[in-house]
Protein backbone atom coordinates (compact mmCIF):
# COMPACT_ATOMS: atom_id res chain seq x y z
CA UNK A 1 0.00 0.00 0.00
CA UNK A 2 3.02 2.53 1.33
CA UNK A 3 4.66 1.28 -1.90
CA UNK A 4 1.81 2.07 -4.41
CA UNK A 5 1.56 5.40 -2.76
CA UNK A 6 5.25 6.74 -3.48
CA UNK A 7 4.96 5.07 -6.93
CA UNK A 8 1.88 7.18 -7.57
CA UNK A 9 3.90 10.59 -5.82
CA UNK A 10 7.11 9.08 -7.85
CA UNK A 11 5.29 9.10 -11.31
CA UNK A 12 3.43 12.74 -10.09
CA UNK A 13 6.91 13.82 -9.93
CA UNK A 14 8.42 12.40 -13.08
CA UNK A 15 5.50 13.96 -14.98
CA UNK A 16 6.28 17.22 -13.40
CA UNK A 17 10.11 17.02 -14.87
CA UNK A 18 9.30 16.26 -18.16
CA UNK A 19 6.31 18.75 -17.86
CA UNK A 20 9.11 21.43 -16.94
CA UNK A 21 11.52 19.97 -20.10
CA UNK A 22 9.34 20.55 -22.46
CA UNK A 23 8.53 23.85 -20.87
CA UNK A 24 12.22 25.20 -21.37
CA UNK A 25 12.56 23.11 -24.61
CA UNK A 26 10.07 25.43 -26.04
CA UNK A 27 12.05 28.35 -25.73
CA UNK A 28 14.94 26.99 -27.51
CA UNK A 29 15.66 28.43 -30.68
CA UNK A 30 15.03 25.33 -32.91
CA UNK A 31 14.30 25.08 -36.24
CA UNK A 32 10.41 25.45 -37.17
CA UNK A 33 10.68 22.27 -39.05
CA UNK A 34 12.41 20.78 -35.99
CA UNK A 35 9.93 22.28 -33.20
CA UNK A 36 7.56 18.87 -33.03
CA UNK A 37 10.71 17.58 -31.31
CA UNK A 38 9.50 19.35 -28.13
CA UNK A 39 6.41 16.29 -28.14
CA UNK A 40 8.96 13.56 -27.43
CA UNK A 41 8.72 14.34 -23.56
CA UNK A 42 4.85 14.62 -24.38
CA UNK A 43 5.04 10.73 -25.44
CA UNK A 44 7.14 9.82 -22.10
CA UNK A 45 4.06 11.72 -20.25
CA UNK A 46 1.51 9.68 -21.73
CA UNK A 47 2.70 6.75 -20.92
CA UNK A 48 3.33 7.11 -17.62
CA UNK A 49 -0.11 8.31 -16.99
CA UNK A 50 -1.31 5.09 -19.34
CA UNK A 51 1.10 2.78 -16.58
CA UNK A 52 1.02 4.20 -13.29
CA UNK A 53 -2.02 6.16 -12.94
CA UNK A 54 -4.11 4.01 -15.74
CA UNK A 55 -2.69 0.90 -14.54
CA UNK A 56 -2.81 -0.51 -18.13
CA UNK A 57 -0.70 -3.65 -17.55
CA UNK A 58 -3.26 -4.53 -14.33
CA UNK A 59 -6.54 -4.98 -16.16
CA UNK A 60 -7.87 -8.71 -18.59
CA UNK A 61 -5.22 -9.36 -21.14
CA UNK A 62 -8.44 -7.29 -23.31
CA UNK A 63 -7.49 -3.86 -21.81
CA UNK A 64 -3.71 -4.44 -23.27
CA UNK A 65 -5.60 -5.32 -26.79
CA UNK A 66 -7.44 -2.27 -26.45
CA UNK A 67 -4.75 -0.08 -25.82
CA UNK A 68 -2.21 -1.48 -28.45
CA UNK A 69 -5.45 -1.42 -31.03
CA UNK A 70 -5.83 2.41 -30.20
CA UNK A 71 -2.36 3.08 -30.83
CA UNK A 72 -2.43 0.88 -33.94
CA UNK A 73 -5.05 3.17 -35.69
CA UNK A 74 -3.66 6.23 -33.82
CA UNK A 75 -0.90 5.16 -36.39
CA UNK A 76 -2.55 4.78 -39.07
CA UNK A 77 -4.57 7.56 -39.07
CA UNK A 78 -2.08 9.84 -38.67
CA UNK A 79 0.36 7.79 -40.61
CA UNK A 80 -1.91 8.16 -43.87
CA UNK A 81 -3.47 11.23 -42.89
CA UNK A 82 0.21 13.05 -43.55
CA UNK A 83 1.44 10.57 -46.23
CA UNK A 84 0.38 13.70 -48.83
CA UNK A 85 1.47 16.67 -46.90
CA UNK A 86 5.01 15.52 -46.54
CA UNK A 87 5.24 13.98 -49.80
CA UNK A 88 4.06 16.21 -51.88
CA UNK A 89 6.61 18.38 -54.21
CA UNK A 90 5.49 21.89 -54.82
CA UNK A 91 5.96 23.15 -58.31
CA UNK A 92 5.54 26.65 -58.59
CA UNK A 93 4.20 27.71 -62.13
CA UNK A 94 4.64 31.58 -63.63
CA UNK A 95 1.38 33.52 -64.04
CA UNK A 96 0.52 33.49 -67.57
CA UNK A 97 -1.00 36.67 -67.30
CA UNK A 98 1.53 38.40 -66.03
CA UNK A 99 4.36 39.65 -68.59
CA UNK B 1 -16.33 -13.18 1.41
CA UNK B 2 -14.79 -12.91 -1.84
CA UNK B 3 -15.01 -10.93 -5.03
CA UNK B 4 -16.85 -14.12 -6.66
CA UNK B 5 -19.09 -14.51 -4.08
CA UNK B 6 -20.51 -10.87 -4.85
CA UNK B 7 -23.70 -10.03 -6.57
CA UNK B 8 -23.40 -9.66 -10.20
CA UNK B 9 -25.66 -9.57 -13.44
CA UNK B 10 -27.15 -12.60 -14.79
CA UNK B 11 -24.99 -12.73 -17.99
CA UNK B 12 -21.40 -12.72 -15.84
CA UNK B 13 -20.07 -16.09 -14.53
CA UNK B 14 -19.27 -13.71 -11.31
CA UNK B 15 -18.47 -10.35 -10.21
CA UNK B 16 -14.81 -10.17 -11.55
CA UNK B 17 -16.25 -10.92 -14.71
CA UNK B 18 -18.32 -8.39 -14.04
CA UNK B 19 -15.59 -5.94 -13.02
CA UNK B 20 -13.28 -7.15 -15.89
CA UNK B 21 -15.69 -6.49 -18.29
CA UNK B 22 -16.96 -2.82 -17.02
CA UNK B 23 -13.40 -1.78 -16.97
CA UNK B 24 -12.78 -3.50 -20.64
CA UNK B 25 -15.86 -1.83 -22.09
CA UNK B 26 -14.08 1.79 -20.56
CA UNK B 27 -10.96 0.85 -22.24
CA UNK B 28 -12.65 0.45 -25.46
CA UNK B 29 -14.67 3.62 -25.41
CA UNK B 30 -11.04 5.09 -24.71
CA UNK B 31 -9.61 3.91 -27.60
CA UNK B 32 -12.25 5.21 -29.76
CA UNK B 33 -11.67 8.42 -28.03
CA UNK B 34 -8.13 8.19 -29.44
CA UNK B 35 -9.15 8.53 -32.67
CA UNK B 36 -11.57 11.18 -32.21
CA UNK B 37 -9.03 13.07 -30.28
CA UNK B 38 -5.76 11.80 -33.08
CA UNK B 39 -8.75 13.58 -35.88
CA UNK B 40 -8.09 16.72 -34.07
CA UNK B 41 -4.45 16.31 -33.89
CA UNK B 42 -4.23 15.18 -37.66
CA UNK B 43 -5.44 18.70 -38.24
CA UNK B 44 -2.79 20.32 -36.67
CA UNK B 45 -0.13 18.65 -38.04
CA UNK B 46 -1.89 19.31 -42.01
CA UNK B 47 -2.23 22.86 -41.39
CA UNK B 48 0.85 23.41 -39.51
CA UNK B 49 2.75 21.78 -42.44
CA UNK B 50 1.32 24.00 -45.04
CA UNK B 51 1.25 27.42 -43.00
CA UNK B 52 4.55 27.06 -40.34
CA UNK B 53 4.84 30.85 -39.76
CA UNK B 54 1.32 31.86 -39.25
CA UNK B 55 0.36 28.93 -37.39
CA UNK B 56 3.08 29.46 -35.21
CA UNK B 57 2.55 33.09 -35.00
CA UNK B 58 -1.07 32.64 -33.33
CA UNK B 59 0.82 29.71 -31.40
CA UNK B 60 2.51 33.29 -29.91
CA UNK B 61 -0.08 34.78 -28.52
CA UNK B 62 -1.52 32.13 -26.45
CA UNK B 63 -1.99 32.38 -22.01
CA UNK B 64 1.38 30.12 -21.63
CA UNK B 65 0.71 30.92 -17.69
CA UNK B 66 -2.82 29.70 -17.34
CA UNK B 67 -2.10 26.52 -19.73
CA UNK B 68 0.84 25.42 -17.49
CA UNK B 69 -1.01 26.02 -14.10
CA UNK B 70 -4.00 24.13 -16.05
CA UNK B 71 -1.41 21.31 -16.77
CA UNK B 72 0.03 21.53 -13.49
CA UNK B 73 -3.69 21.23 -11.86
CA UNK B 74 -4.88 17.90 -13.98
CA UNK B 75 -1.27 16.36 -13.35
CA UNK B 76 -2.30 16.61 -9.80
CA UNK B 77 -5.70 15.52 -10.10
CA UNK B 78 -4.94 12.14 -11.48
CA UNK B 79 -2.38 11.56 -9.05
CA UNK B 80 -5.34 12.70 -6.20
CA UNK B 81 -7.79 10.38 -7.96
CA UNK B 82 -5.47 7.50 -8.36
CA UNK B 83 -4.78 7.83 -4.62
CA UNK B 84 -8.66 7.72 -3.82
CA UNK B 85 -8.50 4.37 -5.65
CA UNK B 86 -5.93 3.02 -3.72
CA UNK B 87 -7.77 3.77 -0.57
CA UNK B 88 -11.05 2.47 -1.26
CA UNK B 89 -8.97 -0.72 -2.65
CA UNK B 90 -7.61 -0.59 1.32
CA UNK B 91 -11.25 -0.07 2.71
CA UNK B 92 -10.81 3.80 3.64
CA UNK B 93 -14.12 5.55 2.33
CA UNK B 94 -13.43 8.65 4.09
CA UNK B 95 -10.08 9.00 2.41
CA UNK B 96 -12.02 8.24 -1.40
CA UNK B 97 -14.24 10.71 -0.58
CA UNK B 98 -12.01 13.23 0.23
CA UNK B 99 -9.46 12.59 -2.76
CA UNK B 100 -12.82 12.97 -4.83
CA UNK B 101 -13.98 16.23 -3.50
CA UNK B 102 -10.15 17.60 -4.06
CA UNK B 103 -9.84 16.05 -7.52
CA UNK B 104 -13.47 17.44 -8.40
CA UNK B 105 -12.47 20.91 -6.96
CA UNK B 106 -9.14 20.94 -9.29
CA UNK B 107 -10.87 19.98 -12.28
CA UNK B 108 -13.43 22.87 -11.71
CA UNK B 109 -10.28 25.18 -11.41
CA UNK B 110 -9.21 24.15 -14.47
CA UNK B 111 -12.66 24.94 -16.14
CA UNK B 112 -12.66 28.18 -14.40
CA UNK B 113 -9.15 29.16 -15.40
CA UNK B 114 -9.93 28.21 -19.24
CA UNK B 115 -13.41 29.70 -20.13
CA UNK B 116 -13.55 31.99 -17.41
CA UNK B 117 -9.83 33.59 -17.71
CA UNK B 118 -8.14 32.61 -20.60
CA UNK B 119 -10.75 32.62 -22.99
CA UNK B 120 -12.00 36.16 -21.72
CA UNK B 121 -8.00 37.36 -22.51
CA UNK B 122 -8.53 35.15 -25.88
CA UNK B 123 -11.84 37.09 -26.62
CA UNK B 124 -10.26 40.68 -25.14
CA UNK B 125 -7.31 40.28 -27.54
CA UNK B 126 -9.32 39.43 -30.90
CA UNK B 127 -8.11 36.31 -31.12
CA UNK B 128 -11.31 34.51 -32.42
CA UNK B 129 -10.97 33.99 -35.86
CA UNK B 130 -13.61 36.75 -36.77
CA UNK B 131 -13.89 39.84 -38.92
CA UNK B 132 -11.90 41.93 -36.16
CA UNK B 133 -9.13 39.26 -35.90
CA UNK B 134 -5.77 40.40 -34.12
CA UNK B 135 -3.21 39.27 -36.69
CA UNK B 136 -2.91 40.59 -40.33
CA UNK B 137 -0.94 40.65 -43.30
CA UNK B 138 0.64 37.27 -44.53
CA UNK B 139 0.48 35.72 -41.33
CA UNK B 140 -3.56 35.69 -40.59
CA UNK B 141 -4.48 33.15 -42.57
CA UNK B 142 -2.25 30.75 -40.63
CA UNK B 143 -3.01 32.18 -37.63
CA UNK B 144 -6.18 32.01 -38.30
CA UNK B 145 -6.38 28.37 -38.15
CA UNK B 146 -4.72 27.74 -35.21
CA UNK B 147 -7.07 29.51 -33.15
CA UNK B 148 -9.94 27.68 -35.04
CA UNK B 149 -7.90 24.35 -34.14
CA UNK B 150 -7.29 26.04 -30.38
CA UNK B 151 -11.17 27.17 -30.05
CA UNK B 152 -12.30 23.54 -31.43
CA UNK B 153 -9.63 21.07 -29.68
CA UNK B 154 -10.20 22.99 -26.35
CA UNK B 155 -13.67 23.61 -26.28
CA UNK B 156 -13.87 19.60 -26.76
CA UNK B 157 -11.74 18.99 -24.05
CA UNK B 158 -13.64 20.83 -21.78
CA UNK B 159 -17.31 19.14 -22.69
CA UNK B 160 -14.82 16.24 -21.44
CA UNK B 161 -13.70 17.76 -18.23
CA UNK B 162 -17.38 18.79 -18.06
CA UNK B 163 -18.52 15.34 -18.43
CA UNK B 164 -16.00 13.78 -16.22
CA UNK B 165 -17.10 16.29 -13.14
CA UNK B 166 -20.34 14.77 -13.59
CA UNK B 167 -18.98 11.27 -12.98
CA UNK B 168 -16.66 12.06 -10.44
CA UNK B 169 -19.50 13.72 -8.63
CA UNK B 170 -21.77 10.50 -8.66
CA UNK B 171 -19.04 8.83 -7.81
CA UNK B 172 -18.85 10.79 -4.20
CA UNK B 173 -22.10 10.59 -4.02
CA UNK B 174 -22.42 6.76 -4.17
CA UNK B 175 -19.81 6.60 -1.86
CA UNK B 176 -21.30 8.80 0.83
CA UNK B 177 -24.17 6.29 0.45
CA UNK B 178 -21.12 3.66 1.75
CA UNK B 179 -21.88 1.62 -1.76
CA UNK B 180 -18.01 0.74 -2.10
CA UNK B 181 -15.99 -1.43 -0.32
CA UNK B 182 -12.63 -3.37 -0.71
CA UNK B 183 -14.39 -5.86 -2.57
CA UNK B 184 -16.54 -3.57 -4.94
CA UNK B 185 -15.03 -0.28 -6.12
CA UNK B 186 -15.20 -1.02 -10.29
CA UNK B 187 -17.13 2.21 -10.57
CA UNK B 188 -14.31 4.21 -9.23
CA UNK B 189 -11.54 2.32 -11.25
CA UNK B 190 -13.68 2.78 -14.77
CA UNK B 191 -14.44 6.65 -13.72
CA UNK B 192 -10.38 7.22 -12.62
CA UNK B 193 -9.49 5.64 -16.51
CA UNK B 194 -11.46 8.47 -18.13
CA UNK B 195 -10.15 10.86 -15.85
CA UNK B 196 -6.55 9.70 -16.66
CA UNK B 197 -7.77 9.87 -20.68
CA UNK B 198 -9.09 13.62 -20.32
CA UNK B 199 -5.77 14.35 -18.60
CA UNK B 200 -3.97 12.49 -21.44
CA UNK B 201 -5.50 14.72 -23.60
CA UNK B 202 -4.74 18.11 -22.45
CA UNK B 203 -0.93 16.43 -22.19
CA UNK B 204 -1.16 16.47 -26.12
CA UNK B 205 -2.91 19.50 -26.27
CA UNK B 206 -0.85 21.50 -23.88
CA UNK B 207 2.28 20.90 -26.20
CA UNK B 208 0.24 21.70 -29.12
CA UNK B 209 -1.43 24.95 -28.51
CA UNK B 210 1.18 26.57 -26.47
CA UNK B 211 4.75 25.45 -26.82
CA UNK B 212 5.36 24.22 -30.40
CA UNK B 213 5.08 27.62 -31.75
CA UNK B 214 6.59 29.07 -29.17
CA UNK B 215 10.31 29.60 -29.61
CA UNK B 216 10.00 30.10 -33.63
Amino acid sequence: MTAHFRNLLVTWVLLLVLLAAEFGASFLPLARSARPLILIPVVLMVAAVGTMFMQVGRGPTIVRLFAVAALLWLSALLGLGILDPMTRIEYHVQDASRK
Amino acid sequence: MSETSLPHGFQYSNAGHQSGTAISGMWLFLATEVLFFGAIILSWIYCRHWNPAGFDAGAQKTQLAIGTINTVILLTSSLVYSAGLAFIEAGNRRRLIQCCVITWALGFSFLILKFGLEYYKDFSANLFPGSDFAINGALGGGARLFYVFYFVSTALHGIHMIGGLVLVGWIILRARRDEFTPLYFTPVAVVGLYWSFVDVVWIVLYALIYLVGRGS
